[in-house]
């Protein structure tokens, strides 16, 4: 209330000043007219020297005192005339209508050059402001240039509006951060009236209250609010807005790409840190592995000793494929692995992968089905190699004993899609995306087969890397089914004239 | 069953390898000697008498590629088995290129080593085959001269190239031999890296010569390496 208190005592304040300086001035000018029909019946001029002199006079209050004054001149200067010089002098009477015509025109004269005398003024004050709020604006964003954006920008831009617009009051509400910063006192409450501006998108000035409210949007969508408490133009305070708005939004771009940089680095960092961990456990895994496996190769053991060794040769063995497979992965997705692209027949590389594995396969017989020999695609052998191999691999391990795994390559629009069928090892419909993260296995599989839950992940970062995809379907009936697909370049196939 | 005594120079930096290595050569009948960088190595060959080299790749000083080169270039018959972790496959060509026989990835099964230890010495043994000599191996007849193969005592009929990469790889048996030498031996420089072309000749080989080209027997793939022919 105080503050709405001192707000109208200034207003008031100016009103009396004003009202104080229009009978001042008016009197001030029929003074200066008196001294000047005085002068002028001294000096015996007549009509036709002191009508211009009069119109002069006019002109000159409604330069330098305004429009009002200038009226209340005229119509004395009128007077004047009328008595001291129009015939019959000295007497308020007129003789002939051509003295009424002159006082006419005399007065419509004056009035018209007061009016545009006293426009010119205010234009000229009004280009004086704009220029004023143009600097200032220009220094505004001059200064928000070189705000730090590692700090939230509220606080900063609060401090530079008022520093710059050296306005009463300013709040800045970030609906983003939820943050408001007032500076000053305001009529009603900031905080309020700010969330409010935000969220009712309301855009007003009020004049009484000598208040600003504008919305903060960047695009349609508003991201705050902005309050001004003093006299502002409504154009300036637009301008102060875009420029908070403007900044609200490099502070946001500021911020996710220094996100962005941090995790890459982060990641990064565990990439050289896998890397260089994978590449120190490599050196004592194969002292075990020589030893434990030297132990056997030597003979002569109890069976028991016998046992003991080949445990710690598997376990060694199990150790290195699950290092080399977090690197592998660590390096996919850090985006470290550099693809060496080439033609890949898909009948080759299928049956590749097949005789890789047969030895692997236990009792599950192997089927192999093309529809085409000429599907062809473009890519790194080794990964996509390792994405099939992982599919073979799973099924082996986890479908039902003595049934067949079936491994078919068909084209699909432009796309080749790879399938590995197994029976049996049901998938249920909430592990079907999280078998493909890293470390996750099936609680109802883990124990059926030792595995670490990076192969499938595995296959599908080197999916990803070749815009692939990689997806399961499983069912009760039908068995489970791990797809490939990726873009096939049929077009290309292997030119066969050198066989 | 009687071993003959062979010498075996173990080159690897790390002294753990070194000692597992030892130890177990030392039991299976072997006799030993160690050095940690390939310096050492030359200047040991140059001094003593071994039948292989086991040779690190990832080696402090001249490395062990260049250590391999140098060890070539004196001595053309040693057998050398380059040891090397999972994730070099360039290296391993580089070394094979280099004049390594044969490679092995750590960590390795003792008894795969043996095996290859064993075939490389073998063959470093045997006298120089002539280059026109009928090669045999398995039931697979190669006669250089008459371009002829047969299986079983039964003619295969190869295409020109199919016979000289079945030639080349027949008279390496037992050894890795790169992609890019294939391609370079079959086709000349220009046909280097395109490796779809080979895969395609040795599926079609494995075709004519094996019983289960899914499962050859015969005509075997180093992954991301080259091919092996097995040896007889």
């Amino acid at each position: 209330m105080m503050a709405l208190a001192g707000g109208l005592n200034r207003k008031e304040t100016e009103r009396l000043s004003a009202l104080l300086s229009f009978p001042a001035k008016s009197a001030m000018g029929i003074l200066g007219l008196g001294a000047l029909t005085a002068g002028a019946l001294l000096l015996h001029l007549n009509l036709a020297t002191v009508g211009p002199l009069y119109f002069l006079s006019i002109v000159l209050v409604a330069l330098h005192w305004g429009f009002w004054q200038a009226t209340v001149v005229s119509a004395v200067a009128v007077l004047c005339e009328c008595y001291f010089f129009i015939p019959p002098v000295y007497s308020f009477d007129v003789a002939d209508e051509q003295g009424y015509l002159a006082l006419i025109v005399f007065e419509f004269s004056a009035l018209l050059v007061s009016r545009l005398s006293a426009r010119e003024q205010s234009n000229a004050r009004d280009a004086d402001a704009q220029r004023r709020s143009m600097g200032m604006l220009y220094e505004l964003s001059r200064r928000t240039l070189q705000l730090d954006l590692h700090q939230p920008p509220g606080p900063q831009l609060l401090r530079l509006v008022k520093e710059i617009f050296a306005v009463d009051a300013v709040a800045i509400f970030d609906s983003d951060l939820d943050t408001i910063d007032v500076f000053g006192p305001f009529p009603l409450d900031a905080n309020e009236m700010a969330r409010s501006t935000c969220y009712f998108e309301v855009n007003q000035d009020h004049d009484d209250l000598d208040l600003s409210r504008r919305v903060l949007r960047l695009g349609t969508a508003p991201i705050g609010a902005l309050l001004i408490g003093g006299r502002l133009n409504p154009l300036t305070a637009d301008a102060i807005a875009s420029m908070v708005s403007i900044t609200f939004d490099r502070y946001r771009s500021f911020a996710s790409e220094t996100k962005a940089a941090a995790a890459h680095q982060s990641e990064q960092l565990r990439t050289t840190v896998l890397d260089g961990l994978a590449h120190a456990f490599k050196t004592p895994l194969t002292a075990i592995r020589t030893a434990s496996s030297g132990l056997i190769e030597l003979g002569d053991l109890k069976p028991a000793h016998a046992d003991l060794a080949a445990l710690i040769d598997e376990q060694a063995v199990l150790l290195n494929s699950m290092t080399s497979r977090l690197l592998q992965t660590a390096r996919l997705e850090a985006g470290q692995v550099s693809l060496k692209k080439q033609m890949i027949a898909i009948a080759d590389l299928i049956e590749e992968v097949a005789a890789e594995q047969s030895g692997k396969l236990g009792d599950h017989p192997l089927q192999i089905s093309i529809s085409d020999k000429s599907l062809a695609t473009r890519g790194d052998r080794e990964l996509l190699a390792a994405i099939v191999t992982q599919f073979v691999d799973n099924a082996a391990k986890y479908s039902t004993p003595g049934s067949s795994i079936k491994i078919s390559a068909q084209e699909s629009a432009s796309e080749v899609l790879i399938a590995v069928h197994n029976k049996g090892s049901l998938i249920r419909q909430q592990d079907r995306e999280r078998i493909f993260e890293r470390f996750y296995r099936c609680p109802e599989t883990r124990h059926q087969a030792p595995g670490t839950g990076i192969g499938l992940s595995i296959a599908k970062k080197a999916a990803e890397v070749h815009n692939g995809h990689v997806w399961v379907i499983s069912d009760e009936q039908e068995g489970t089914t791990f797809f490939l697909s990726i873009l096939g370049s049929k077009g290309e196939v292997i030119d066969r004239a050198h066989l | 069953m009687t071993v003959p005594t062979y010498k075996i120079l173990i080159v690897d930096d790390e002294a753990s390898i070194r000692r597992g290595l030892r130890s177990t050569l030392n039991g299976l009948g072997f006799e030993s000697a160690e050095a940690a960088r390939g310096e050492e190595a030359l200047s040991l060959v140059r001094t003593s008498r071994f039948d292989a080299v086991l040779l690190d790749l990832n080696m402090p000083g001249i490395g062990g590629v260049e250590t391999c080169r140098r060890i070539r270039r004196n001595s053309p018959r040693l057998p050398i088995l380059v040891i090397s972790v999972t994730d070099s496959e360039d290296g391993k060509v580089e070394a094979l290129d280099a004049g390594a026989d044969d490679y092995i990835t750590k960590p390795f099964s003792v008894k795969e080593l043996m095996a290859r230890l064993r075939a490389a010495v073998r063959r470093a043994q045997m006298p120089e085959e002539k280059q026109d000599a009928v090669i045999t191996i398995g039931d697979i007849e190669l006669h250089p001269t008459r371009r002829l193969v047969l299986k079983s005592g039964q003619p295969v009929h190869l295409t020109p190239k199919q016979f000289d990469l079945l030639r080349f790889l027949m008279c390496h048996s037992g050894r890795p031999v790169p992609h890019e030498r294939l391609l370079k031996f079959v086709w000349g420089n220009e046909y280097q890296g395109e490796l779809e072309y080979l895969r395609t000749f040795m599926s079609q080989i494995r075709k004519k010569i094996e019983d289960d080209p899914a499962n050859p027997k015969y005509l075997l793939t180093d992954a991301y390496v080259g091919y092996r022919f097995c040896e007889a």
